[in-house]
């Protein structure tokens, strides 16, 4: 299948969806009948050409395929028990003109659900990926991602939740659990916690164009603009994070020639048009010091001031241990590395980040930083030994066998 | 006066135009092509007779849902149609003169190639004063 149309194939999968759970609910089956859809186009268009209305195509096959499966499953139903159940009107019945892949983000990262499944259903649902994509994009057998996603439909079910936009008292913490899982997704494609390579770019890219939407929808909104503004300002780094045997680079030693200009310039344009609305909210904040970094002509020329102060105004609207490190580090290259140590050592307390590999690891930036060869050895190997993901190992590795 | 024309099917009838195959053999799409044709001048002639108030047809009775209450809330069931009842499958609404022209024109909605087939013709209500009757 060409680009173009595999394109327009993942835009319209939410459209369609929305438009058969709309007319004739039954969500969890309507997905299924959706992606059978998806699967019929990808295999039919490239064939006999893109159909004059693709979305119209879709949802009839959609709805046809809905039909059989419904057939299916009441026959079966009707030769044990019919239940009638509850019926919950939706809560907002003023929104049936909002746009339903918003709708739909909503539903997929409901607070019900387990983040893993609130991902996985994002971007089956919505992204209009394959199960066999999502699995292999999470480096899962594709049964256990199907398990997942079907678990994740019942459990929506279950719920009885409406298609509808959450009610508005709900709305703003249901619509911080969207972002989170975009961002936990983006994540995922940027700093691979499990296996062999350190980008998965395809679930990055997968994030960046989620977040592209829901800005398009939400165009108001500072931290949907904070968010993708974040993304991209960090995906500019990408070309520059690895070298050439897929090691990991830090940033201070990077190629800063080979960052995204493109990425950083829409970044930074974003960031303008919303940090002037003053209060910031957390996305905005890190997309504040993504885009200090990616400004800076080389770590040394970093404005190191501004990216304390801006930890320190995350520290204040978040109690997370990983900024707090983050916070350490920008204080060492301040101050120096015994103003970032005492604050490493600091939340070695901190039960949440006791475990984490990025606590030795950045303990042992700082005290190779400081000239403390020995010590700075044994926490790289302590860093080493607690993450699982194969670049950083072996990253971690290097970094001590050249202080051995 | 207003009547409304019923027509009916079994989930079986909507597989015959579907073109799948069950007990009946399936309509061709030819077949259903000179059906949907005869339908819409059946109705565009009411139109021009200023006879036509609404004509509607209903998606396959998979898909209803049975409303009922329960202590006073709404319960849902879906699909509380088996396979082979017949159900309202589409209606129209015709505005005319008499009982026997509305019946003559219900006799227009019945496949001649269908041995058994009916529609059902029911005066409406013309207006609340009606319901005293």
């Amino acid at each position: 299948m060409d680009p173009a149309t595999e394109d327009l194939l993942r835009a319209l999968a939410p459209q369609v969806l929305g438009a058969v759970v709309r007319r004739y609910g039954h969500f969890d089956t309507a997905e299924d009948a959706v992606q059978e859809a998806l699967i019929a186009a990808a295999t039919r268009w490239p064939d006999n050409g893109v159909p004059d209305n693709p979305r119209a195509w879709l949802v009839t096959v959609a709805s046809r395929r809905l039909t059989d499966l419904l057939r299916g499953e009441q026959a079966r139903r009707r030769r044990e028990d019919t239940v009638a159940a509850q019926w919950v009107p939706p809560a907002d019945v003023s929104t049936v003109d909002s746009d339903d892949t918003l709708i739909l983000l909503f539903l997929c990262c409901h607070p019900a659900l387990s983040p893993a499944s609130q991902i996985a259903l994002t971007l089956r649902a919505v992204g209009g990926l394959t199960t066999a994509e999502v699995a292999r994009a999470f480096l899962v057998p594709e049964a256990t991602m199907t398990r997942r996603i079907t678990r994740a439909k019942q459990r929506i079910k279950e719920s009885g939740l409406p298609f509808s936009l959450p009610p508005a008292d709900q709305r703003a913490s249901r619509q911080s659990a969207v972002l989170h899982v975009l961002y936990l997704i983006f994540n995922e494609g940027y700093a691979s916690t499990a296996g062999q390579n350190l980008h998965r770019v395809e679930l990055s890219t997968e994030a960046i164009r989620l977040t592209r939407v829901v800005h398009r929808l939400l165009p108001d909104d500072p931290e949907v603009a904070g968010l993708l503004a974040l993304m991209l300002l960090t995906d500019a780094r990408r070309p520059a994070r690895t070298g050439t045997g897929g090691e990991l680079v830090p940033m201070a030693e990077q190629d800063r020639r080979l960052w995204t200009v493109e990425s950083i310039e829409e970044g930074v344009a974003l960031l303008s048009g919303v940090l002037p609305r003053g209060e910031p909210g957390p996305y905005q904040i890190q997309a504040a010091i993504a885009a200090v970094h990616d400004e800076a002509p080389s770590a040394d020329e970093t404005d190191w001031p501004q990216i304390v102060a801006l930890y320190e105004l995350l520290m204040r609207l978040s109690d997370n241990p990983m900024v707090a490190l983050n916070h350490a580090v920008a204080v060492a290259m301040l101050r120096g590395a015994g103003a970032g140590l005492t604050l490493v050592d600091a939340l070695a307390a901190d039960e949440r980040v006791a475990a984490d590999h990025r606590l030795p690891a950045v303990r042992a930036h700082l005290l190779e930083m400081s000239g403390d060869r020995a010590a700075a050895r044994e926490a790289y190997l302590a860093a080493a030994a607690r993450t699982v993901s194969r670049p950083q190992q072996r990253y971690l590795h290097a970094r001590a066998a050249r202080l051995g | 006066m207003k009547y409304m024309i019923m027509l009916y099917g079994s989930q079986q009838d909507y597989d015959v135009l579907a073109g799948r195959p069950t007990d009946k053999p399936p309509m061709t799409p030819d077949e259903v092509a000179a059906m949907h044709a005869y339908m819409g001048k059946l109705h565009e002639e009411l139109a021009e007779s200023g006879e036509l108030v609404d004509g509607q047809g209903l998606t396959a009775p998979v898909h209803a849902r049975r409303v009922q209450l329960r202590g006073g809330a709404p319960v849902v069931t879906d699909g509380p149609y088996a396979e082979t009842q017949e159900v309202l499958a589409g209606f129209t609404i015709v505005d005319c003169a008499s009982f026997d022209r509305a019946t003559e024109i219900a006799s227009k909605f019945i496949n001649p190639d269908a041995p058994g087939e009916y529609v059902d013709v029911r005066p409406v209500f013309d207006s609340a004063a009606d319901l005293d009757l």
